[in-house]
């Protein structure tokens, strides 16, 4: 049956104000932006009031040719890494503080705290934890990983500055991620669970053949979360490193951060590498979405 | 029927009155960074203004971090303030972008030469026009504090009185008390610090208008720092933080001996660490070969969008003027970059035994001296951080100090604008 033309005018009615706000918000200023992309616009269009002009593939050319972009696209790659070793330690965490037992809540909040933690605050913290003198190295000397002649600053060696800061995005993103795999496992029917229990299954076999395959809308929603966080980093590069130590950790958006807002203020070359980073994230959801699609189901008569 | 007449002359004149406040012109004057801490100095500042001027009204707002976006996106949202607070290299950008007026066509010339040092008012000229008003200065060595009691346990009875002195007094310290001595800026991150380096000792940057800071000279500065931070004599934490920052941080937790630079380091000191405070002794800065300082001050500009031109020049240079100044060195210890400060009576030292106000008397007169050192290329950015870039490969063993320096200049000589 066809829904009525009353029906789907209230429909539209109800989502104007969203869309509306959308519209002005997010897709004019995406859009704007992509076609800044193919144009020369800089600070010296606004002191002379002249709008962008179009110069076609020009900016990305400059963009391809900088080694400094290349240097960046290759360290968002690599901040990839943190994506699942990130998404399968907030899962294992969300399994086992939605246990009923005693105490779970005060857990449950407290993996939750890095996340409400500014990054200012937070990377206070760290630095203590990081410096030559600090809590890390410290540890790995306690437990004679490391000896006290050959303690660094993790920050200032280049070989351990990105790994460094990818401990930070874990920590930061742990919590949320738990919070949303809580989420996705509380929907998941108890009598499931029970009658995979009656029928014998150990706890990892019930982990694998109820709980992942019931969760997979979750975990594809966080990985996606996670994975285009992970290419976009900037809050943590910008309050460690600022891309040092010897551009170990400058990533695509630091990039841009400096065609755009350092002293350059080329908007068009600034743009022209965001969408470049786009088409990315456009290949890593892609993928995403490859990896964690349901198989159809096979229901195959066996002979 | 005198009493009607006296009534309606006095409804004319409530009215005028009122007409005369609407027509009030309001303009919009951004600071950076002050708020807020100086906020009470700023509106006293204003207050004052307003009162020799009840037509203009002031307002203060106050930036921060966002502020050069902010100023593009206010001036293409055609709401421009009218007087903004920038530096020199947000300067020169603001005014090669075409978004700021020549002040020269709004104050005459022969009233900023009076107001202002030539050498301030020098710093904000881009194609030969003035764009800034001189505001609040510093110079980067100007005084050196020192922690009395670290250098009395080091055993160090001389005050150092060179660079090359300072660096060896560092050494001892921390061989002696594990204390950092002086944290020298080598890379900062907006700037070339290491120029600065090379500037003090004397050592030309240019010759014939390439950069040439590439001889043995040079290469054997380089690499007396590079052995400083191998052997832990200087920290490496300088690589990554402003020294700035970190000298401050240092030296109000006991960890390092010196601060050199301007008397508004000591104003935070003297917040962090009253016990610290009252140990440090304040002597003139330590120079190298060059016998020059450093420095630089801010500007205050006027957008060319800003619809109140005249008024924002009237605000500007009474902003900037010797008086306001003077005053705001007293609190801040700034250096002033108006004629007549170096001889103000309120800026002699009031108390000898307080650091803060050694400090600010000792650089209080020397906005004269203020230079930057070198001319920054137009496009700061791609050059400073290539020199950065090879800086910190030669501190981090990446590159020979020879190699780096080399390949920063053929940088800068194929880059530079």
């Amino acid at each position: 049956m066809k829904p009525k033309a009353a029906t789907i005018f209230t429909a539209y009615l109800l989502l104007a104000p969203a869309l509306v706000l959308m519209l002005v918000f997010t897709f004019y200023p995406v859009l704007y932006g992509a076609y800044l992309g193919f144009t020369k616009y800089t600070a010296a269009n606004l002191g002379s009031n002249t709008p962008p002009t179009w110069i076609g593939l020009e900016n990305f050319r400059t963009v391809l040719s900088d080694e400094l972009f290349r240097i960046g696209l290759v360290n968002s790659l690599k901040y990839l890494i943190i994506v699942p070793i990130l998404q399968i330690a907030s899962l294992a965490v969300a399994v086992l503080v939605n246990k009923q037992l005693p105490g779970m809540a005060f857990f449950r909040a407290a993996y939750y705290i890095p996340v409400i933690t500014s990054i200012s605050l937070a990377a206070v913290m760290w630095d203590w934890v990081f410096t030559r003198e600090g809590l890390l190295n410290w540890l790995l000397e306690f437990f004679k990983i490391i000896d006290p002649s050959g303690s660094f600053g993790w920050l200032l060696n280049p070989n351990t500055a990105l790994w460094a800061i990818m401990l930070v995005t874990f920590w930061r993103g742990f919590g949320y991620y738990m919070v949303l795999y809580l989420g996705g496992l509380q929907s998941i029917p108890s009598e499931l669970e029970e009658a995979a229990l009656l029928d014998g299954a150990n706890a990892w076999q019930r982990f694998w053949k109820i709980t992942v395959p019931l969760m997979r809308p979750t975990i594809l929603l966080c990985s996606l979360l996670s994975s285009l966080a992970a290419i976009r980093v900037l809050e943590e590069i910008l309050v460690f490193t600022n891309g040092g130590p010897l551009n170990s950790t400058y990533t695509v958006l630091m990039y841009v951060y400096q065609k755009s807002f350092g002293l350059d203020f080329d908007y068009g070359v600034a743009s022209a590498a965001g969408l470049l980073l786009a088409v990315v994230g456009f290949v890593l959801s892609y993928i995403n979405f490859r990896i964690t699609r349901e198989d159809p189901p096979k229901r195959e008569a066996k002979a | 029927m005198k009493k009607r007449w006296l009534l309606l002359a006095s409804a004319f004149g409530a009215l005028s009155m009122a007409a005369l406040a609407q027509n009030k012109v309001q303009i919009e004057f951004w600071s950076w960074y002050l708020s807020p801490k100086f906020d009470p100095y700023l509106l006293g500042v204003i207050g004052e203004f307003q009162k020799a001027n009840p037509n203009i009204e002031v307002k203060l707002v106050d930036k921060q971090d966002t502020m050069e976006r902010d100023l593009q996106a206010a001036i293409a949202l055609g709401k421009s303030p009218d007087v903004v607070n920038l530096w020199q290299d947000a300067t020169a950008a603001a005014a090669q972008n075409n978004l700021l007026a020549p002040i020269n066509d709004l104050t005459p010339m022969n009233q900023l030469q009076a107001q202002f040092w030539n050498n301030t008012l020098g710093m904000f000229i881009v194609d030969g026009k003035n764009y800034g008003y001189p505001w609040y200065g510093w110079t980067d060595q100007g005084v050196m504090a020192y922690n009395s009691e670290v250098l009395k346990k080091a055993g160090i009875t001389k005050v150092p009185t060179t660079i090359g002195e300072l660096l060896t007094a560092s050494k001892l310290i921390k061989q002696r008390t594990g204390s950092y001595g002086w944290l020298p800026p080598v890379k900062d991150p907006n700037g070339a610090s290491f120029l600065g380096q090379f500037y003090l000792e004397g050592l030309p940057l240019f010759a014939n208008g390439k950069a040439a800071f590439n001889s043995g000279k040079h290469v054997a500065l380089l690499q007396k720092f590079i052995d400083l931070m191998k052997g832990d004599f200087i920290p490496q934490d300088l690589l990554r933080k402003e020294a700035f920052q970190l000298n401050n941080e240092y030296y109000s937790q006991g960890k390092s001996a010196f601060i050199v630079g301007g008397a508004q380091a000591l104003v935070r000191v003297k917040d962090a660490n009253k016990d610290i405070y009252s140990k440090t002794k304040v002597v003139p800065a330590p120079l190298g070969a060059g016998g020059v300082q450093t420095g630089g001050s801010m500007s205050l500009v006027i957008p060319k969008a800003s619809k109140n031109q005249k008024e924002a020049a009237l605000f500007a240079m009474f902003m900037t003027n010797n008086k306001a100044q003077v005053q705001f060195a007293k609190l801040a210890g700034i250096v002033p970059t108006t004629k007549g400060a170096e001889n103000d009576p309120d800026l002699k030292a009031a108390n000898p035994n307080d650091a803060l106000d050694v400090a600010t008397s000792l650089v209080s007169g020397t906005g004269r001296f203020i230079t930057p050192g070198w001319n920054p290329p137009k496009n700061t950015d791609a050059v400073y951080k290539n020199f950065n870039d090879n800086i910190e490969a030669a501190f981090l063993g990446a590159k020979t100090a020879r190699q780096a320096l080399s390949d920063a200049v053929a940088f800068w000589n194929a880059n530079a604008k």
